[in-house]
Order: C-alpha cells, then structure tokens, then sequence
C-alpha cells in the first residue's frame, strides 16, 4: 500500500533529520574557527541544530523554537551550565623598563590586550608589540603595576557577555509578541461571532456576477483579511464562499483552477500588508527594534501596501490569461447576517478601535504592542473571549517567533551573524545586488522552509552587517530587512511553501503545476517590484 | 499516521458488491474491507486494530445468520475501540423496536432503508466520514478531495489551524 511507503519516508526523515541536526550541533564543539568566538560556537551549534530541525521539519517548528531557548537558557545564559562560576583568567603583567611590560603570549590578540575591569568586563588596550616570544614585551603607557590582563584571549567570556535568563524567556513577552497575541484575539473573536463571513458578503456585493470581478473581488476581500487574520484561517473561510461557486462550473473548467489558486494567493500576499499580517513580519519588526529601529503599524502599511497591490493586481492578470473564463457569469449566494448581539457589538467596537488606533500611532504616539492590550483585555474582561476560546489561540506561532527572535538575540551577541557576514567582502557589491542576493535567497529558501524560519535565518545576517558597518556605502538595515520579509511572503511556488497553498491544494481543483505557473510569476515580477519600491519609494517613507 | 477503514458487514454478496461499488470514490483514502456475518466482522475490527489502524465507518445490515445487525453494533458501541466509529444501519426489514434499540443502544447514526437511490450511500459515507474525521483528525487536508469540503474548510477556519 502507498500509506506504507510513506510511513518509511518518515522515519527516514525523521532519522536523517536527527542525525544532522546533532552532527551540526557538536561541529563547533571540535572545530575551533578563527575569529569566532567561545559563545559564538556555541550558538553556531544551536544555530546549524535549528536550522537542520527546522528544515527537516524532525520536531515540530515551534518545539524547534523551545528548543533553542532551553539551549539558551542553559548555555549562553549567565546562571546557565557553562556561565555560572566563570571568571576571567588573571594575568598581571611583568615591568621591564620605562613602559616596557612583559606579558602572556595569550594575552595578546592584534595587537591588543584586554585589561579586567571586574569578573566578567574588561577593555581592550592597545598596545606595542616589541617582541614576541613566551612572554611578549609590549609597550604602552597605560599598563602600571596593578593593571590585570586576560591570561587568555580566547576565554569564553571574552567576546561575550552572557545575559541573564530572563532576556531569553523574556522574547515570549516582546512587544511583537503581544501585539500578535492582540491579533490572534481580535481574529479569534471575529470567527466565533462570525465576522468575517459575514464582512466577506458585504464586501463581495458590489464585485457583481463576471466571473473575473468575483475572482477580482474574492481576492481583494481575502487579502484584506488575511491583513489582519491568520493567512490559513482567511484561506478556508474564503473557500467555503468559492467552493459553491466551483460547483456551479464542470469539472473541467479551468475557472475551477482560478478560483482555487486565487485565494491561497491573496491570503499569501494579504499578510504583507500588516505588521501582525503574518509572522515573518514579526522577525523583522523584532529585529529591528533590537538595533533601535521602531516601525510604526502604519509607516508599515504604507511601506507595503503598493507591494501588496500590485502583486494581487499581477497574481489577478497573469491568471486571467492563462487560464481565460468561458462562463458568462455566476449566481453568488450571498447569505448571513450580522451578529447583533451585545457580544458580537462589544466586538466590533474593540476591532474598529484597536484598528483607529493602530493606523494613527503617529498622531498620538501610542505603541502598537500597547495597543494590541486593548482588545485582549477588553475581550476578556466583557467574556467575549472565554476561556476555551483563549485556550483556542494559535500559541505555537507566538513560541516559533519566540525562538526566532531568542536565536537572533544570540546571533548579534556571541558575534555569530557578524562572524558569518563577514567571510564575504561585501563592500564590493553594489546595494542593489545584494538586496537582490538576500532577497532572492529568502525567495527561494521559503519556498521550501516555513516563511518564519526562513526569516529567523536570514534578518539576524542583515541586522549585523548593518551594525558592522561592512556592507559598503548606502546600506540600509530597515530596507534590507524589508526586502528578507517581503520576499518570505512571497514563496508561493509549491503546496508545501504555505498553509493556504495547502489548503488550495488538498481541495482537488488543482495540480502542482498551475500553482507552479502563478508562483514563478508573482516570485519573479515580487522581486522586480521589491528593488524598485526598496530605491524609489521606501527611502521617502522610512526618512 | 494509521488508516481509517470503512466496514460492510452485508451476508448477500450481490448487495455488497453494490454498495462496494458505490463507496469506490472513497476507497483510495479509506481503505475498505468486507465482512458476511457478525462473526467475520469480530475478527476483521480485531485485525484492523492490531494493525494500528481505525474504524471511521461501519455499515452493516441487520438480518444475517448468527448475530443480527443491531447487535454487532451495540457491541461496537460498547468497545473503546469502536465507540466512535460512525454506524449506518442499511436494512429493508428491521422492526420498529430493534430500529429503537439500535439508536438508543448502538448510537446509530443513520438508517438506510432498502431499496435506497444511487448515490445515497456515498451521500450518508461522505457525510458521516466528515464528521469523524472532524472530530477525530487534526489533519485534515489528506480527505479534503474526497469528503464535504465546505465543512472541512469551516472546520479548518473555527479551529485556525493547518
């Protein structure tokens, strides 16, 4: 029976996956790299470990994620097994003559020593290296007699300071977090009390019987959604509209493959538009917030609503000529009626509100995250959300980005991502091919990677050649993390690169190959438009 | 991830051929297997579950030698195994206490009567296997090409997950 084989291919991955995942774990632990430091190896292995598990998909994505930050907590943190009773190792230095000191060997690395301010601090010194040997007499006016050096630059403190645990735990409650977990609320309660169905038919009305405006229509409804909804849970509300539709149409009708396609793909394209439209935007609003940056909910929208406009505008065309209707047009049963109890009403206060307030952050200055308070504690506190319904939210996404922003956060400080940028010269590269580079990349690996994951991988790379100062003239860390983001969103090639492609996908109406067709075209024109907005328009939004 | 069987419990091969042949559209996703009296039924739900597999569906008529319909699936009803599997009564001469009996007893879920229209046996299976593997599935897009879609997508849309 196929079952069988498949169950195989399972175990097979499954093993594979493990293997690979330790293997790349314990690499760093007996390959010493040059100019990495300890910490840094460490999190290399946390890093290649998540990647494999993540790739591989061995262990669910977000056990992946609490994974890492127990790995964390016991590891890189300062109460973890490693940090706990660490001190940096003493060296006084020997006088000579006039600002002549002898010192380790060890103790000097380019050039420099590292002078103990206490335990876990020091600072560097230069100094003149006279001559080398054992014991290596450098000069320099600032060493006296009761100056204390490193014994070892390559002292697992040195290169690191271990945060405290509570920085790692601390990312399930970033403010990216909490604005999530608002939007899970208000999506939450708009699926109990029926909301979005019930928008959905007041939306699609004025879009008519033509069999291309009901696409048209479906898809601008399903990305405006998807803005604010989960991208999974969009796509299935939205096909219970467009399967009535399909069964008006014979199976052969390639209208069929239309209607199937154009949802999973508004729904992918939706989520940009938004900061809390989907989670690879929370890697990059994390990230940037971590190096300072603060995005707005609506610097956001405005930042990427052209994009999303214009790929549902290319997604819409490009179908339209290749797979061309014959019907004349449809009866679209539009039933339903709004929830009008007291409940239902609290909700739509609290979602129109929450969303005033969102869009107008620059006006009365309010951070989103605190703002996403709002609906959580007023859903609650009216029992509009209970507590089988609280229970019912999508968690697991919050521990995934979770994890993504807890790897960042080791990445940028055992000096990791900065090690891993830095084999490259990337100053020869002009700006826009490396926007192309990275955004490509992050292309193509979502395709095959949750859109997230590929996002926790690659935003940490850009963040830290931005911090660097190595990406030559005119790099710009918010673009290039934009690009990283959009491009994520975009992966829509296969069934596996989304949930919604899934969903599309199990209902039958179509084979890999039209989603194929519709997903080169939007990855390739997405990239296009990507540069161009990251030269053009970006710039006069982000200053 | 085990397979979800459909049973046909029916002693008249030409009946069950019919219902087989009905049920064809179904049998690449649940696999289906054939019993003709109680008895063979006992020890087929035995192997299946040896097999790690489950029962999404058992239909089953009501006069055979040995053991009658209802029976079987009271004791189905009664076995952990088979409590949730769904029950489809398919008969054209159950009294109406029996009838009474099997949905009090067996939590029957349904009840054909013979002669019944070409396609409502596919009709009552695809219905009823929704409804299991609603309940019972958290994947659920492997029987979305086969079952009620516009259930399993509402299904897909209250619980917000894929």
């Amino acid at each position: 029976m196929p079952i069988k084989k498949k169950q195989k291919y399972f175990s097979m991955k499954t093993v594979t996956g493990l293997s690979l995942g330790l293997i790349g774990f314990l690499l760093p632990l007996f390959f010493q790299f040059d100019g990495l430091s300890y910490a840094g190896h460490i999190a290399l292995g946390i890093f290649l470990m998540a990647a494999v598990f993540w790739m591989f998909e061995t262990i669910p994505i977000y056990s992946t994620s609490m994974l890492v930050i127990f790995l964390q907590i016991t590891l890189l943190s300062q109460q973890g097994l490693l940090y706990s009773e660490t001190q940096l190792p003493e060296a006084a230095p020997e006088h000579q003559s006039g600002n002549e000191w002898l010192v380790p060997a060890d103790a000097i690395q380019d050039g420099k020593v590292l002078v103990i301010q206490d335990a876990r601090k020091y600072k560097p010194l230069d100094v003149n290296v006279l001559e080398t040997g054992e014991m290596t007499r450098v000069e320099s006016a600032d060493i006296s007699a009761d100056t204390r050096l490193v014994a070892d630059t390559r002292h697992k403190l040195v290169g690191y300071t271990p945060p405290g645990f509570s920085v790692f735990f601390g990312t399930l409650a970033n403010p990216i977090i909490i604005l999530f977990l608002g939007g899970f609320m208000l999506a939450g309660a708009s699926v109990k009390y029926n909301l979005d169905k019930n928008l959905t038919n007041v939306l699609l009305k004025p879009f008519g019987q033509k069999p291309m405006f009901i696409i048209l229509g479906l898809m601008i409804v399903t990305a405006t959604l998807s803005a604010f909804m989960s991208n999974t849970a969009t796509t299935a509300m939205m096909m219970t509209v467009a399967i009535p539709i399909a069964m008006q149409v014979s199976k052969e009708d390639k209208f069929r493959i239309i209607l199937a396609l154009s949802i999973p793909i508004a729904a992918n394209i939706g989520g940009m538009a938004t900061p809390i439209g989907t989670p690879p935007n929370a890697i990059v609003i994390a990230n940037l917030t971590q190096q300072g940056i603060n995005i707005a909910f609506g610097s956001w929208v405005a930042l990427m609503l052209p994009l999303t406009i214009l790929l549902l505008f290319i997604a819409w065309t490009a179908m339209r000529i290749l797979y061309p209707p014959t019907l004349e047009s449809f009866k679209l049963s539009l039933k339903g009626s709004f929830d009008k109890s007291l409940k239902a009403k609290i909700l739509y206060a609290l979602f129109a509100i929450t969303v005033l307030l969102w869009f107008t952050e620059a006006q009365h200055g309010i951070p989103s995250s605190m703002v996403a308070f709002l609906p959580i504690v007023g859903l609650t506190v009216t029992s509009v959300m209970k507590q089988e319904d609280i229970r019912s939210l999508p968690w697991e996404v919050l521990w995934l980005v979770a994890g993504g922003i807890a790897l960042g956060i080791s990445m940028e400080n055992t000096g990791l991502a900065m090690w891993l940028v830095s084999s490259i010269s990337w100053d020869a590269f002009p700006q826009l091919l490396l926007l192309l580079v990275f955004g490509f990349v992050a292309l193509m690996l979502s395709n095959f990677l949750s859109n997230t994951v590929t996002a926790t991988l690659l935003i940490p790379l850009a963040v830290s050649m931005g911090t660097a100062g190595i990406a030559g003239e005119g790099f710009s860390l918010v673009i290039t993390s934009l690009v990283i983001g959009a491009a994520c969103n975009m992966a829509m090639l296969l069934p596996i690169s989304t949930p919604p492609n899934a969903i599309a996908m199990s209902t039958g109406f179509i084979k890999t190959p039209d989603m194929v067709k519709v997903g080169i075209i939007i990855g390739l024109v997405g990239i296009v438009a990507v540069l161009v907005l990251s030269q053009l328009y970006w710039p006069l939004i982000i200053n | 991830m085990s397979d979800i069987y459909i049973i046909c419990v029916e002693d008249e091969p030409q009946v069950l051929d019919v219902v087989i042949r009905d049920l064809a559209k179904l049998e690449e996703v649940f696999p289906i297997e054939i019993a003709h009296s109680a008895d063979e039924a006992r020890q087929l739900i035995s192997e299946i579950k040896e097999d790690g597999n489950r029962i999404g569906l058992a239909i089953c008529d009501h006069i055979m030698p040995g053991d009658k319909g209802v029976d079987l699936m009271i004791e189905m009803q009664k076995d952990p195994f088979t409590e949730h599997t769904r029950k489809v009564l398919l008969t054209g001469q159950a009294g109406l206490e029996e009838t009474i009996e099997a949905v009090n007893k067996a939590k029957l879920n349904r009840y054909i009567s013979k002669p019944w229209k070409p396609q409502q046996i596919l009709e009552v299976a695809v219905d009823e296997l929704t409804t299991y593997v609603i309940e019972h599935e958290k994947e659920l897009l492997p029987f979305m090409a086969v079952l009620d879609q516009e259930r399993i997508q509402e299904a897909i849309r209250s619980k917000g997950y894929v």
